[in-house]
């Protein structure tokens, strides 16, 4: 008679009895997880073939097909453009139910309690999803699905997404003949971030895929982004441009150094009467002052070229200087009154700062050999040959 | 309650600069890969204060825990605020200027080509601070941050300016954003059992100052420049207040030096090199050849009110200012009306004076009109003497001095004032004063001479116009 023993290297009918009761178990007493499968780096790449990168990176190879045991980013090891499966498995899980506080120790972003265990039966995991979870799947549990959103326009019930960050074996799930059973896994919060783009940028509603994604309605980004519009329009409301706004000021006209005849100022008979418009800015002129407007907003011909025939007095606005110039016609000659120095400090393509002048540059450079390139360069690649396609 | 409450005052001064700070880091992108056609696919990085309230975030988050918060983020908070004593400065500093606005059209609701008010304005100085700021950038992997702090940190070498208003009298409002120092991690190396989102904080320091607000005043005054600024005892305060302590160094300047000759009723305006060519004398003034019109002057520091603004005359001759109302000459720019408040200007003591005469040029029926009695007359010579035993016909037995005033008294002329036992009352504060009702002209006895009391010229710092 051989030797009493639960233990048996191969799965013996004891374990598949085991087994099957344990999987009843999860079918009677789990619940459904919908579960979005990790498949690999998306195939498109990331940056390795960015603008002045043409060579291949070999640390950041571009994989012909999704894999996950590829990795995106060998250098910083990171998959950070992933591809997850159109299909959503569905398996039965189990997990404890706890309470968790609304954690704004940092900012909201964070739910630091909302850790989640579920446990899943690992040979029906096998067999609906064809291996076993791993960090980066995502899931979703549907008894945590949110109804009565604040915001009634959009869905009616929130969905429940964690990430899973960590799987193994339940030690729970080991039986008596120390086979296991059951595979658990460690979830999070999923965040609305680029790893996870793939399922974001699905529709909300499968029927009517015009009333948005996912991310549309289930990140804060959108939120985050119209209060940062509304702080950059009051922003741009209280500083509409750099230095300092003198156009409410009133500067005095001279004739030898005296106040000319202000009738002749309000006359408005520009260009006939010496010092009826002020040489300068006087005693606004300052740090970022020149604004390209004529002291006390009177006219100014801007152009390319100075207007022919100008009267004494007249202002000419040279758009072709950078910045653009404002000149007052002496008599003689036009002489230089200030440099249009203010510009736009919102971050873009708007504001015209030395340094926006570097990042914000769309033109390019005509080249008897390789066409048009761009004029702006990463010093890494500057005049380096590219690639046609 | 002990007493009236002090006025409330708030003007956004940190909070604007909060503003423009978050207006600083807005409209960076980060890389999500690529689009299917090989294009770089770009996402703004939302920022946003960081340190909100549990109700804003839970709006935010629309009162569910299921919506998923966002990376990359950018959030920045208050960490310190320091008073900074290595920047202070006299503390009781009043900054004084003046300023001139074009005239604001209610219709247009925009500025006009011409003049508008005239203001003076006083700023307190200001308390010094150091704001200290935390500008958390929150990714879920390196590559991201790398790209997003290639991005910032290019910009601050190693400060980047920051406006809290485009007020051109504002002084508080240009600042510099200075970066002090980088955080790379908010995470432990190696990674532990979370992916947790990855926090880099940086850590800036702005230079702010805290200002109480500023006086506005209307101005009116033509400016005396006080061009001394310590007393004996190199106290700058009170020698700025104190008129007693200046020691006699004080000088008044009026802008562009001119001057106001006061001829009758009117005042004409005068370049700093010309001068009244009566003056010294008792001859009544007359104006000058000089184009400078009172417009010109106006309109540097606002708008004349016909009948309401008011020229203000110091003469040394007279221990008051001598105030009147103004308004525009009808026909010449070079005039202006002056209707003077008669109780700014001194009392005759003296009875009125028929004219001023030279008598031994002229004499009653001969050159002036027949005796009359109670005429009378201030002399410019004398006449007569007491050893002198015929006196001219015209004044019968007269002995006067020069500076006295004859009286005719029916039979003869006697001396109704003589000016060599005359001198003002110290004691009284009494001096003589007459008024010539042939020119209008009012005359003071100054002990040695007459003067004019009041019309004449009044020198640059002696004048001042209130609009």
């Amino acid at each position: 008679m051989p030797r009493l023993s639960n233990w048996r290297p191969t799965k013996t009918n004891d374990y598949k009895f085991l087994d099957k009761t344990i999987s009843e178990m999860f079918t009677t007493g789990g619940l459904d997880i919908y579960v979005h499968k990790y498949l690999g780096p998306k195939t498109v790449g990331d940056s390795a073939a960015r603008e002045g990168h043409e060579g291949q990176d070999a640390t950041q190879p571009t994989y012909d097909k999704s894999d996950p045991l590829y990795i995106e980013d060998l250098l910083l090891l990171e998959n950070r453009d992933r591809e997850y499966d159109d299909s959503i498995y569905v398996m039965r899980g189990v997990y404890a139910v706890t309470d968790v506080d609304f954690d704004l120790s940092q900012f909201g972003l964070f739910l630091n309690g909302d850790t989640l265990f579920i446990s899943f039966h690992y040979n029906d995991m096998i067999d609906t999803f064809g291996r076993k979870l791993m960090n980066g799947d995502v899931v979703e549990v549907p008894n945590l699905k949110d109804y009565h959103p604040l915001d009634p326009s959009g869905p009616k019930a929130l969905p429940k997404y964690y990430v899973i960050q960590d799987a193994s074996f339940a030690s729970e799930g080991f039986s008596q003949t120390w086979h296991p059973h059951v595979w658990r896994v460690k979830v999070t919060p999923m965040p609305a971030a680029q790893e996870y783009n793939d399922i974001l940028n699905k529709p909300m509603d499968p029927d009517n895929p015009e009333a948005g994604t996912v991310e549309d309605w289930m990140s804060t980004k959108k939120k985050n982004l119209e209060i940062n519009d509304a702080i950059v329009t009051q922003a741009e409301a209280e500083v509409p441009l750099s230095g300092y706004d003198n156009t409410s000021f009133y500067v005095t006209a001279t004739v030898n150094g005296e106040p000319a005849n202000p009738d002749d100022v309000q006359a408005g008979n520009l260009g006939t009467i010496d010092g009826t418009s002020p040489k300068v800015d006087g005693y606004l002129v300052g740090y970022l002052t020149g604004n390209q407007v004529p002291p006390n907003g009177l006219p100014v011909k801007p152009g390319v070229s100075f207007p022919p025939n100008p009267g004494v007095g007249d202002y000419a606005l040279r758009l072709d200087f950078f910045p653009n110039r404002l000149f007052r016609y002496d008599g003689k000659r036009w002489v230089k009154v200030e440099d249009g120095v203010r510009t736009d400090l919102t971050p873009g393509p708007q504001t015209k700062t030395q340094r926006s002048n570097f990042v914000n540059n769309t033109a390019t450079v005509e080249t008897s050999d390789r066409g048009n390139i761009p004029s702006r360069q990463s010093l890494s690649d500057i005049l380096r040959p590219t690639k046609d396609n | 309650m002990p007493g009236d409450l002090q006025q409330f005052f708030y003007d956004d001064q940190i909070r604007r600069f909060l503003l423009q700070f978050t207006r600083m880091f807005s409209n960076f992108q980060v890389e999500y890969g690529r689009e299917e056609d090989g294009s770089a696919a770009l996402v703004r990085i939302p920022v946003r204060y960081g340190d909100a309230s549990r109700h804003a975030s839970t709006i935010i988050a629309e009162n569910s825990k299921n919506k998923l918060p966002n990376v990359p983020m950018m959030t920045f908070h208050i960490t310190d605020l320091k008073y900074a004593r290595d920047r202070v400065q006299e503390p009781y500093f009043i900054d004084r200027k003046t300023f001139k606005q074009r005239t604001w059209d209610e219709e247009s609701q925009s500025y006009e080509k011409t003049q508008g008010n005239a203001f003076s304005v006083e700023r307190h100085m200001p308390v010094p601070y150091n704001l200290s700021l935390a500008l958390d950038i929150w990714t879920s992997n390196t590559q991201q941050k790398l790209q997003i702090l290639e991005q910032l940190l290019s910009l601050f070498n190693p400060s980047l300016e920051i406006q809290s208003t485009d007020n051109y009298i504002d002084w508080t409002s240009l600042s510099v954003v200075e970066l002090a120092d980088v955080n790379w991690s908010s995470r432990s190396i190696p990674v532990g059992i979370d992916d947790d989102i990855d926090i880099a904080t940086l850590r800036f320091e702005i230079p702010i100052w805290i200002s109480p607000p500023a006086k506005v005043k209307k101005l009116g005054v033509v400016q005396k420049v006080i061009a001394s600024v310590f007393d004996s005892n190199g106290d700058a305060n009170d020698a700025l207040l104190n008129n007693d302590l200046l020691l006699g160094t004080r000088q008044k300047i009026t802008p562009y030096g001119y001057q106001a000759l006061l001829v009758g009723n009117q005042l004409q305006l005068l370049r700093q090199n010309q001068v009244d060519t009566t003056e010294g004398t008792l001859e009544p003034t007359f104006a000058q050849d000089d184009n400078v019109l009172w417009t010109a002057l106006i309109d540097n520091y606002g708008a004349l009110r016909d009948g309401i603004s008011q020229i203000r005359l110091e003469s040394e001759h007279v221990d008051t200012e001598i105030v009147g109302t103004i308004a525009l000459h009808p026909t010449d720019d070079r005039l202006i009306l002056f209707s003077i408040d008669e109780d700014t200007i001194p009392q005759n003591t003296l009875a009125p004076l028929t004219a001023v005469i030279d008598p031994l040029a002229s004499g009653p029926g001969a050159g002036l009109i027949p005796a009359v009695s109670g005429q009378r007359y201030l002399l410019t010579e004398s006449i007569g003497d007491d050893e002198n035993v015929t006196p001219p016909d015209a004044w019968g037995g007269l002995v006067a001095s020069v500076n006295d005033i004859i009286q005719y008294n029916g039979t003869e002329w006697e001396v109704v004032f003589d000016a060599s036992n005359r001198t003002p009352d110290e004691s009284t504060n009494i001096v003589d004063f007459v008024t010539n009702i042939t020119t209008e002209v009012q005359f003071k006895w100054t002990g040695a001479m007459w003067v004019k009391s009041y019309q004449g010229l009044y020198r640059g710092g002696e004048w001042s116009l209130v609009l």
